[in-house]
C-alpha cells in the first residue's frame, strides 16, 4: 500500500514550511508556493489530495481549482481551501463545484489532520465500491451463460468469484462437428489488475484458437501459440497464467488436453479414480515450453473433472489445504449424485468448517452417463 | 552494504549474485515489494538471484507472479533465478505449475552460490 501523496500549495514560507513538517510524517508531501507552481507539480504527478491557500501571486487559488477541474485527468482530485478570508462571500466562493472543504485561517493543525484524514479515507471509500463494481462486471463477462448439450453426456459448470479474487476464466466453442474445444484458466494475480489481465488474456486465447482452428484443433499447438503470443507482446509481460485446452469428442468419446501449469484434473471412474499425470510449463515464461497433448477416453460413467486453485487450497479445519488428494477423495466420494459440484463443495466445506471459501472457485464436471438402457425403467416409474 | 525492507533481506554475494531471504511470506501484500527491491537490485547490476525459502510457509499465485517478472526480466541478460532450501508450502506450489523446469533448486543457499563463482 502506498502512501498518500498531498500537494500543499501556500505562498506564505513560514505556513508552508509547517503543513509541510507536519503532514510528511503521515504523507508523502510536495509544495508549491502559487498555482502555476502546482500546476507542474501536478503535470510531474498528481497528488492523492491537493490543499491550497486562496490568496496568491501569479496564480490565486480559485484559478488553480478551476484549471485542476477542467481536466478530466486531475479533476477527481480532493481540493481543501485554506484562507484567511473568514467572511461570508469568500466562504460562499470557495464552496463550490469540486471543492471539498474550507479550512479558515488560523487554524488548528490537529484539525486540518484531522479533515485530510477523513477526506482521504472517503476518497478510498468510494474508489474500493467502484473497484468492485467493475470487478463484477469482468468476472461475469469471463464466464458464458449457457453450456453445450450432447447426448449421454451431463456437463455441469460452477465458479464463484470473490471482489478481490484473481481471474479465473471459463470458455467454450464448437470447433467442427460436434467437437468441443474447453478453455479453464488462472490468471495469477489478484484484485482488479488480475481481473483485467485475465480480461486481457482471455481475448488473446480466444482469437488465437480462432486464427489457428483451420489448421489444427491440437490443444498443445494451440497453447504452443497462446504462449508465443503472450510472451511477445510487451503489454502482456506482468501476465502469467495456468490454463487448460480440452478438446472434447462425443463421437469417440475421447478428450485431447494439455495443461499449462494448471492444477491437474481428476478422473473419476465407476471403480477407481485417478489425476491426471501430465502437465506442462505455465504461461508467459519460457517461450520453448514443450507442451504435449494427453488422450484420455471417456468409459461409461466416468467424469473428467477440472477445477481452480481456489479448491484445492482451500484450509481444512486441520490447518492442512484440500491439495490434489483431497479432490480426488471428495469428488470420488460425490460421483452418482444428481449434483455434484454441489455436493462436492459442500463436502469440502463443511471439512474446511467455515461457511465459504478464501479464494474464486470454478469446478468443471463432465461425464459419461451410457445409462441409456436404464431409461425406460426411470420413466415407466 | 545490507538492504533491509520489512520483509526482504537482500545481501549481495559477488558482484553480480545477490541473495534475497524471503521472509514469512511472499503473497499479494508484499508482492510489489518483492519487485521493486529486485528491480533496485538489476538496476544496480545484479543478475543471479538466490531465493532462500528457509522460513517461507506462504507462496501465492501473486507472490509466484512476481518471481516470474524477475525470471523475465533477468533472463534476457543472461541472468538465472535460483530457489534454496525450499519449504514444503514453496515446494507444493512450484510442482503445481511445473516451475521447476524453470528455476533450479538447491538445498541450501551456499550450495545455489557455487554454481555461480
Amino acid at each position: 500500500m502506498g502512501q498518500n501523496s498531498i500537494l500543499i500549495v501556500e505562498d506564505e514560507h513560514t505556513l508552508r514550511r509547517l503543513l509541510e513538517y507536519r503532514l510528511s510524517k503521515q504523507y508523502d508531501v510536495r509544495t508549491a508556493s502559487n498555482g502555476e507552481e502546482a500546476l507542474a507539480r501536478i503535470e510531474e504527478r498528481a497528488p492523492d489530495m491537493i490543499i491550497s491557500d486562496i490568496m496568491m501571486p501569479k496564480m490565486d487559488g480559485f484559478a488553480l481549482q478551476n484549471a485542476v477541474q477542467s481536466k478530466k485527468e486531475t479533476s477527481a482530485i480532493p481540493f481543501i481551501f485554506l484562507t484567511a478570508k473568514a467572511d461570508e462571500q469568500s466562504r460562499t466562493k470557495g464552496l463550490r463545484t469540486g471543492v471539498d472543504d474550507y479550512i479558515t485561517k488560523p487554524f488548528d493543525i490537529e484539525q486540518l489532520l484531522k479533515r485530510v484524514d477523513r477526506l482521504l479515507e472517503r476518497t478510498k471509500q468510494f474508489k474500493s465500491q467502484l473497484d468492485a463494481r467493475i470487478s463484477q462486471d469482468f468476472s461475469q463477462r469471463l464466464i458464458p451463460k449457457n453450456l453445450p448439450n450432447v447426448d449421454d453426456y451431463r456437463i455441469l459448470f460452477r465458479n464463484a468469484p470473490k471482489e478481490d479474487g484473481g481471474g479465473d476464466l471459463f470458455d467454450w466453442i464448437e470447433v467442427g462437428d460436434g467437437t468441443y474445444l474447453f478453455t479453464i484458466g488462472d490468471v495469477m494475480g489478484k484484485g482488479l489488475q488480475a481481473k483485467f489481465y485475465a480480461f486481457s488474456f482471455f481475448g488473446y486465447v480466444r482469437s488465437t484458437i480462432h486464427a489457428m482452428l483451420p489448421t489444427t484443433t491440437s490443444p498443445a499447438k494451440l497453447m504452443a501459440r497462446v504462449n508465443q503470443a503472450l510472451i511477445d507482446d510487451s503489454t502482456m509481460e506482468e501476465t502469467f497464467a495456468s490454463l487448460l485446452l480440452i478438446k472434447w469428442e462425443p463421437a469417440s468419446n475421447t478428450i485431447t488436453y494439455v495443461n499449462a501449469g494448471h492444477c491437474r484434473p481428476v478422473i473419476i471412474g465407476p471403480d477407481s479414480s485417478s489425476v491426471v499425470e501430465h502437465s506442462d510449463l505455465i504461461l508467459g515464461l519460457d517461450h520453448e515450453t514443450d507442451f504435449k497433448d494427453t488422450v484420455i477416453e471417456l468409459k461409461e460413467n466416468m467424469s473428467f473433472v477440472a477445477y481452480t486453485d481456489g479448491l484445492s487450497e482451500q484450509v481444512l479445519s486441520g490447518g492442512k489445504m484440500v491439495g490434489e488428494q483431497g479432490i480426488l477423495d471428495h469428488a470420488s466420494r460425490v460421483a452418482g449424485k444428481d449434483d455434484p459440484i454441489d455436493e462436492l463443495l459442500t463436502s469440502i466445506l463443511s471439512s474446511s468448517g467455515t461457511p465459504e471459501f478464501a479464494d474464486d472457485i470454478l469446478v468443471f464436471w463432465l461425464q459419461r452417463t451410457g445409462l441409456n438402457w436404464f431409461a425406460p425403467f426411470a420413466n415407466a416409474g | 552494504m545490507q538492504v533491509t525492507t520489512t520483509s526482504f533481506k537482500v545481501e549481495p554475494s559477488n558482484q553480480d549474485t545477490v541473495i534475497v531471504r524471503i521472509g514469512k511470506a511472499l503473497d499479494f501484500r508484499n508482492a510489489a515489494e518483492f519487485k521493486s527491491t529486485c528491480q533496485t537490485q538489476v538496476r544496480s547490476g545484479a543478475r543471479n538471484f538466490v531465493l532462500d525459502f528457509s522460513e517461507t510457509g506462504i507462496l501465492d499465485s501473486t507472490g509466484l507472479g512476481s518471481i516470474f517478472s524477475l525470471y523475465r526480466q533477468v533472463s534476457p541478460l543472461e541472468g538465472q533465478v535460483v530457489f534454496a532450501s525450499v519449504s514444503r508450502p514453496v515446494q507444493v506450489v512450484v510442482q503445481l505449475t511445473r516451475t521447476y523446469k524453470v528455476f533450479r533448486q538447491f538445498p541450501s543457499v551456499d550450495s545455489a552460490l557455487e554454481t555461480f563463482e
